[in-house]
C-alpha cells in the first residue's frame, strides 16, 4: 500500500518535472540522487555492522591500494567510490548506490593475503554501483521500473520524505539482495574490471570456493543469503575465465623453443626436485619410488595405481603423477610429505602435463571433440580453460615467454592473463616487536625428563 | 731482529686496541645493497628476517634493529618520506600512545642523507617502547628505513649501538 502511494507521488511530480528537464543535466541529477540516497543509507549500515574498522597501517595501504586500482577502472565518471571496513566477524561486503563500498572485517581475514580475491569482491560491488543495481531495485520495489531514469532525475528535487522512503526500501532490499540477474552481471563485470586493473580474473573463483568451504563450516558465513547458487555463479565465472586468455598466436620467431631444444633450460620435465631432498628412481607400478635423501630410504607414492608420468613443480611444493585410474588418465598432486593435494579429473584421459613457470598452472593434453586439446588447470582454484582456441593441439611446452603447443605442422603461443603486482606508492616502514615463541622446557627429575608447559619466550 | 721488532709493536697495538672495543662482526645484505659493523650481541634472526627485511635481536629483552627495503617509493626525498610515515602511525589504526621524542633531523648514513627521529609507543601487550629510526630515499629511489627500538628510553635519548652501526654504514651498489 505504502509503496502504491509513492508510486502515485512520484509519477505526479515526474509528469511536472518532464516538461522543464534538461535531458543533458539527467545522468548529473541521478548520481547526486545515487549519493544522496547512500550516504543516507550508510550511517544505519555501518552501525548495523559494528561501526567503522580501521585496518592497521600496512594492511590498510595495500587494500587502499587494491581498491583505487579498481575505482580507477569504473566507466562511470558521476561516481566517486569509497571504501569503509566494517567491524564485523561476518564475512559479508555490499555497495550501496553512489559508490559506498563496504567490506567486513571477517571477509578480510577470510581473503588474508590473496590480491585476486579482494579484487574479486571488491570489483562485485564496484559492478553494482556501475550497473545502478542498487537504484534500479529501489524504483522497481517503488513500482517504477520503466521510468527508472527519469524517475532519478526527479527525485532530485524531491523532498527529504521521499528519500527517507526510498532509503527504508534500500534496506529492504540489501536484506533480501539485488537479484539473481543483477548477481550475474556484478560477477562478470567485476571480473573484468578485476581483469583490467591487472589482477587475475581466476580470484573470483577461487574466493567463491573459499566462501563455499567457509560457510560448511561456519555459522557467520551470510554472504550466500543475498546470491544466486554458488555452483551457477562459479560455472559462469569460469566460462568467462576463458576470455582473458589471449587468442593463439602463430608462432614465427623459434627462438624459445630452439633454447629448449638444445638444453640451454634445464630439466624442463621436472624429474629433478628442485628442493634436492627426493630423487625419483622410477614410474609405474607400484606407484612412484622415490629417495628420500634425508634418511637415505626409498618412498613410494601413489601405491595403488600406476604411475605414467611425474614432474615436481618449479619451486618444488608439488609432485603431479599422471596415473591410470579406472582406464582414464588422471593427474594427481601430492605435496612434500607425499599427501594427496588435489586429483584433476573429469576432463577425458590426461595424455600428457607440463607446469606453468611459476607453479600455479598445469597445461594438459586431453581429447577434444575433433582430436587432441590443451587445457590449462588452474592448481588453487576448480577452474579449467581450453587453451587452444577450437584447434587440435599437442605437445604443450610452457615456459617463461607463454605456453607453446603444436596443432598439425604449425606451433601457437597464448598466455595467462598477467596480473600486476600491489605495489604502494607512499609506502611507511614497519613498526616492529620482538616475537614470542611458545616453548616448552625440559626438565630433569631424577632418571626422567619432563616437558612442562609451554610459556611463551623470547628466542 | 728490526722487522720483528716492527710486527710486535704493531701487534700489541691490534691487542691493546681489539681489547678495548666491543667484539663486532660485518654484515653484508644477502641482496648486496649494503652492509655494516654489527656488535657480536646482537643475534640476526632468521625467522623473522625477509628477503626485504632484516631482524636482529639483541641482548635485553626488547631490543630489536631492523632494516628494510621497501622497494621503489614515489616519495622525492627522506624528509616527505618520515613526514607521511610518522602521520599514518599517529593516525587511527598505527602506533598505540604515539609521542615523538625527538624531531626530525638530518642524517647521513654512508654518504646518503636521510632523517633520523624517535618516537615512543606502546605495543599490543600495554608495554611502553622506544624507537629511534632513519628514513632514507637512496638514488634511484628505493625507500630504506633503520630501526632501533627497546623498552628503555636510552635507545631514543642517546642510541649509542646504533651510532655504532651508522658509522660503519656502507651501501655497496
Amino acid at each position: 500500500m505504502r509503496s502504491q502511494y509513492w508510486s502515485r507521488y512520484i509519477c505526479a511530480v515526474l509528469l511536472l518535472l518532464l516538461g522543464a528537464a534538461a535531458p543533458c543535466s539527467a545522468a548529473g541529477l541521478s548520481a547526486t540522487f545515487e549519493r544522496t540516497l547512500g550516504a543516507g543509507t550508510a550511517p544505519s549500515l555501518v552501525k548495523e555492522y559494528g561501526g567503522e574498522y580501521i585496518l592497521p597501517i600496512q594492511e590498510r595501504l595495500r587494500v587502499e591500494e587494491v581498491f583505487a586500482r579498481l575505482a580507477a577502472q569504473s566507466e562511470r565518471q558521476d561516481v566517486q567510490y569509497t571504501l569503509t571496513v566494517l567491524n564485523s566477524r561476518e564475512a559479508n561486503a555490499f555497495s550501496l548506490p553512489g559508490g559506498f563500498i563496504f567490506i567486513t572485517r571477517g571477509l578480510l581475514n577470510l581473503i588474508g593475503s590473496d590480491e585476486a580475491q579482494l579484487a574479486a569482491v571488491l570489483g562485485h560491488e564496484i559492478a553494482h554501483v556501475e550497473k545502478k543495481h542498487g537504484v534500479n531495485a529501489i524504483f522497481r520495489q517503488l513500482g517504477l521500473s520503466v521510468l527508472a531514469e527519469v524517475g532519478a532525475f526527479a527525485l532530485d528535487f524531491l523532498s527529504g520524505d521521499l528519500l527517507r522512503a526510498a532509503g527504508l526500501a534500500l534496506t529492504q532490499i540489501l536484506q533480501a539482495g539485488w537479484g539473481r540477474e543483477a548477481e550475474f552481471e556484478a560477477d562478470a563485470l567485476g571480473q573484468e574490471i578485476a581483469a583490467r586493473a591487472g589482477f587475475d580474473p581466476v580470484g573470483a573463483i577461487s574466493l567463491l570456493e573459499k566462501l563455499i568451504q567457509a560457510e560448511n563450516s561456519e555459522e557467520s558465513m551470510h554472504i550466500f543469503r543475498t546470491h544466486p547458487a554458488s555452483g551457477e555463479r562459479k560455472k559462469r565465472l569460469e566460462e568467462n575465465l576463458a576470455e582473458y586468455w589471449p587468442e593463439p598466436d602463430l608462432v614465427k620467431d623459434f627462438s624459445a623453443l630452439e633454447r629448449l631444444k638444445q638444453g640451454r633450460i634445464s630439466d624442463p620435465g621436472g624429474r629433478t626436485d628442485p628442493r634436492a631432498r627426493y630423487v625419483l628412481e622410477g614410474v609405474g607400478h607400484p606407484g612412484v619410488k622415490l629417495v628420500d635423501q634425508q634418511n637415505g630410504e626409498q618412498v613410494v607414492w601413489a601405491e595403488n595405481a600406476f604411475v605414467k608420468e611425474a614432474a615436481w613443480s618449479p619451486d618444488g611444493t608439488y609432485l603431479a603423477l599422471l596415473v591410470d585410474a579406472e582406464s582414464l588418465g588422471e593427474l594427481w598432486l601430492f605435496d612434500r610429505w607425499g599427501r594427496v593435494f588435489r586429483k584433476i579429473s573429469g576432463l577425458g584421459e590426461i595424455n600428457g602435463f607440463c607446469w606453468s613457470p611459476q607453479g600455479d598452472m598445469l597445461a594438459l593434453e586431453v581429447p577434444g571433440s575433433g582430436g587432441l586439446r590443451i587445457v590449462a588447470a588452474y592448481l588453487y582454484a576448480e577452474a579449467f580453460v581450453d587453451v587452444s582456441g577450437g584447434r587440435q593441439a599437442e605437445e604443450a611446452v610452457w615456459l617463461e615467454e607463454g605456453l607453446y603447443f603444436r596443432s598439425g605442422a604449425d606451433w601457437y603461443r597464448t598466455e595467462p592473463p598477467q596480473a600486476v603486482p600491489v605495489r604502494v606508492a607512499e609506502p611507511v616502514p614497519v613498526v616492529l616487536q620482538r616475537k614470542r615463541i611458545l616453548t616448552p622446557t625440559l626438565v630433569k627429575e631424577g632418571n626422567t625428563f619432563r616437558l612442562t608447559r609451554p610459556e611463551l619466550t623470547v628466542p | 731482529m728490526k722487522q720483528f721488532g716492527g710486527a710486535f709493536a704493531i701487534l700489541l697495538a691490534v691487542v691493546f686496541c681489539a681489547a678495548g672495543t666491543v667484539h663486532a662482526f660485518v654484515f653484508t645484505d644477502p641482496a648486496g645493497l649494503y652492509s655494516t659493523q654489527i656488535a657480536d650481541s646482537w643475534v640476526y634472526q632468521a625467522h623473522h628476517s625477509t628477503e626485504h627485511l632484516v631482524v636482529f635481536y639483541g641482548d635485553e629483552d626488547s631490543a630489536l634493529l631492523y632494516f628494510e627495503r621497501l622497494g621503489t617509493v614515489s616519495y622525492l626525498s627522506a624528509w616527505e618520506f618520515a613526514h607521511r610515515s610518522l602521520e599514518l602511525y599517529r593516525s587511527p589504526g598505527g602506533l598505540e600512545k604515539f609521542e615523538m621524542v625527538r624531531d626530525l633531523a638530518e642524517v647521513e648514513v654512508g654518504g646518503e642523507a636521510g632523517v633520523s627521529c624517535a618516537y615512543t609507543y606502546q605495543d599490543g601487550q600495554g608495554n611502553q617502547l622506544w624507537e629511534y629510526r632513519v628514513f632514507l630515499v637512496l638514488p634511484g629511489g628505493e625507500g630504506f628505513s633503520i630501526a632501533f627500538s627497546d623498552s628503555r628510553p636510552e635507545a631514543a635519548d642517546d642510541p649509542r649501538q646504533l651510532e655504532e652501526i651508522l658509522l660503519h654504514w656502507r651501501w655497496l651498489l
